[in-house]
């Protein structure tokens, strides 16, 4: 009877074991993620109100104003990329550059932030970005309608780190993002904000057993923060063509770096 | 597999003969254990459907008995009140209430079944300043298996989106709680009556989680009822102190540092359901109790006898309980779709029911609705609380 007792309490350790583990992962994650959605809402919030300043400045042909709201306004957008990616058509039409359109700057379907960047940098001018204006506040604010009753899929909340550094890595290091302005460094600013926080929200859940896998991305996200605050300028930053080669080079090895660890951050959560 | 294992290890000083019966006595062994595995198996399911029922008397100062076991899963109790006043009986584990049941006369008897998860949880007896009894709930077979029900990773988007849903009318809870003792002090009684029922919105709107919490429930949002003195006893305090001074009484006397700490209350709430860790179970259960104290007592007797406003809460309530199953039903869908059509078809014969009582200017008082009509409304809500208790079932505790 006791080898019985035994087998029956072996059998129960093995499925709690097995199961506890998955399970208590999971609920967890409810805590990071609504946090996370609540820090999205904040900032469409401010996406919302920022692009109103911003497109009021376009209208009302304030070039100097517009110029200088363009890369603040874009920021919010940027912290919360992966989410706001979720939506291709409202992305396509806030954020796509020029060379993702058939005709480039001349394609009428090319609308958004970098249409109104091309028409401020290069004519430096705000004529015929009327329509373009309104088209932006309207994509924004239809963005935030929807994402505020979307619950937010846990995988990419927290797949949104690594995506964040992927893109940065991939198409954005090299300064192709804002190519007429050049306020490329604000919008990592808001890349790295954006994957800091969600490292931040489920760094409890995983302090523990991944005590060096967290340092070393503690210290990627420091060697990026002192490099970017080397070109601080008032509230934002200086242009991406001051950004000297081997600066260039000591963000490009921490992002990648951070885009390799952060990519693991979902199996270590039991989302794979 | 594991004992043949352990055979094969086990040093052998007399030859590959001693062997032999050996593994004949392991197998009998293995055979002996399936069987009592089967036997204990089948027991425990014959038993689970109907179970035993604990009875508890509760007298004028305990209850009787005043500590119970029993097996984890769904227990059955039935509460017998044997003192002189009509009393709440809740289960508690910590300061959050798992199951209750209110309004249950004197001589009356009410039954009540909880899905518990093992721990030690304490149950109240009769007045809130009575001590406590105690309620250890041992693992079960049943509760094992509850262990493994599907994984969660699906109902972790919606959960977030419920607890988001939570903090932004825990916020707006707190903001109107800071509004209606601004109010009162600026000595403006017209306009602390609206800050009263606007600041009731929110919170009932969370009521199925903010009455979890016994400790700041008992704070703020106490009945004069389940109190010793009444509405003159030092802990009458919170909401429905406030209504009486402004409804009843008509006046702002010292009601200063009431509505002081019941800001602070609804702060400290605030901070407990940031902090709260719900599962679907969780919720379903929750609903479930909630849509049952509607039932059984507050739609009955009526719940805020000084502003007569109960209606519109009872819709906030409703609201959000809609909001939390609403939010579930997409992974509901696959897992329980009869059970969850026969959920919101209930919610909305509930919803309708006081939406038909709408009158052009809102709400009527409570007080102008009759018998008849609580009675209907109560049925509909015990209807819509025994529909999400059948969901429950399938979702278990977790």
């Amino acid at each position: 009877m006791k080898s019985m007792r035994f087998l029956t309490a072996l059998a129960a350790a093995l499925i709690s074991a097995g199961l506890a583990r998955a399970e208590t992962v999971t609920l967890d994650l409810v805590g990071p993620i609504s946090d996370y959605k609540i820090y999205v809402s904040e900032k469409l919030d401010k996406l919302v109100e920022d692009t109103k300043a911003f497109t009021g400045a376009v209208k009302a042909g304030d070039v100097a104003r517009a110029k200088a709201l363009f890369a603040p306004t874009r920021q919010s957008y940027e912290a919360i990329e992966p989410i706001a990616e979720l939506f291709s058509d409202l992305d396509s039409a806030i954020d796509s550059r020029a060379d993702d359109h058939e005709k480039a700057e001349a394609d009428p379907s090319f609308t958004g932030f970098h249409r109104i960047e091309f028409g401020l940098w290069t004519k430096n001018s705000t004529d015929g970005l009327n329509s373009f204006a309104d088209k932006l506040l309207n994509d924004v604010t239809e963005l935030r309608k929807r994402i505020v009753d979307l619950p937010l899929p846990p995988e990419k909340v927290v797949g949104g780190a690594a995506a964040l550094m992927e893109e940065v890595a991939a198409t954005k290091i090299s300064g192709e993002e804002d190519r007429y302005s050049h306020t490329d460094l604000w919008d990592f600013r808001g890349n790295f904000d954006g994957a800091y926080k969600i490292v931040e929200l489920v760094r409890p859940l995983i302090a523990q057993k991944e005590e060096d896998f967290l340092k070393g991305v503690d210290d990627n996200f420091n060697r990026i923060n002192a490099t970017l605050s080397k070109y601080k300028e008032g509230e934002g930053y200086v242009s991406y063509e001051k950004l000297s080669e081997a600066d260039r080079k000591v963000l490009a090895a921490a992002v990648n770096k951070l885009a390799e660890d952060l990519s693991t951050l979902r199996a270590k959560l039991g989302l794979d | 597999m594991p004992m043949r294992a352990t055979f094969r290890n086990a040093p052998a000083p007399g030859g590959p003969s001693r062997l032999m019966p050996l593994a004949v006595v392991g197998s009998a062994l293995l055979a002996v254990a399936s069987g009592v595995l089967f036997y204990y198996a089948s027991r425990t399911a014959i038993r689970s459907p109907a179970g035993p029922v604990y009875r508890v008397t509760v007298r004028e100062k305990s209850c009787d008995p005043n500590s119970l076991v029993a097996p984890a899963g769904r227990v059955a109790f039935e509460i017998y009140n044997a003192s002189n006043r009509t009393l709440e009986w809740e289960i508690l584990d910590g300061v959050m209430v798992v199951e209750e049941r209110e309004n249950i006369a004197p001589g009356f008897r009410s039954a009540l079944t909880a899905r518990l998860r093992p721990g030690r949880y304490e149950i109240t007896c009769g007045l809130l300043s009575n001590p406590r009894g105690s309620l250890v709930v041992e693992a079960s077979a049943e509760s094992e298996a509850e262990r493994q029900k599907p994984p969660l990773k699906a109902f972790i988007g919606p959960l977030a989106e419920y607890r988001v849903y939570l903090v932004q009318q825990s916020s707006t809870l707190i903001k109107e709680a800071a509004r209606l003792a601004a109010a009162i002090r600026a000595g403006d009684i017209d306009e602390a009556r609206l800050r009263y029922v606007a600041t009731r919105l929110p919170y009932r709107r969370m009521d199925i989680v903010a009455g979890r919490f016994s400790d700041l429930k008992n704070r703020i949002d106490p009945v004069a009822d389940y109190l010793e003195k009444r509405e003159d006893d030092p802990a009458f305090s919170g909401f429905h102190r406030i209504e009486r001074a402004l409804f009843a009484k008509r006046s702002l006397d010292g009601l200063q540092p009431v509505a002081d700490a019941l800001a602070a209350d609804v702060a400290a709430l605030g901070a407990r359901i940031r902090a709260l860790r719900l599962s679907p179970g969780d919720i379903c259960s929750s609903v479930e109790r909630q849509a049952r104290l509607f039932a059984e007592s507050q739609i009955v007797k009526g719940e805020s006898p000084y502003a007569r406003n109960e209606l519109v809460e009872f819709e906030a309530s409703l609201q959000g309980m809609g909001k939390a199953l609403d939010l579930l039903s997409p992974v509901l869908q696959g897992l329980a779709a009869p059970a969850l059509a026969l959920v919101q078809e209930r919610r909305s014969v509930a919803a309708s029911g006081l939406e038909s009582l709408k009158r052009a200017g809102g709400y009527p008082a409570y007080d102008e609705v009759g018998s008849p009509t609580r009675d209907k409304l109560a049925g509909d809500f015990r209807a819509f609380a025994e529909a999400v208790a059948k969901l429950g079932v399938l979702l278990g505790p977790e």
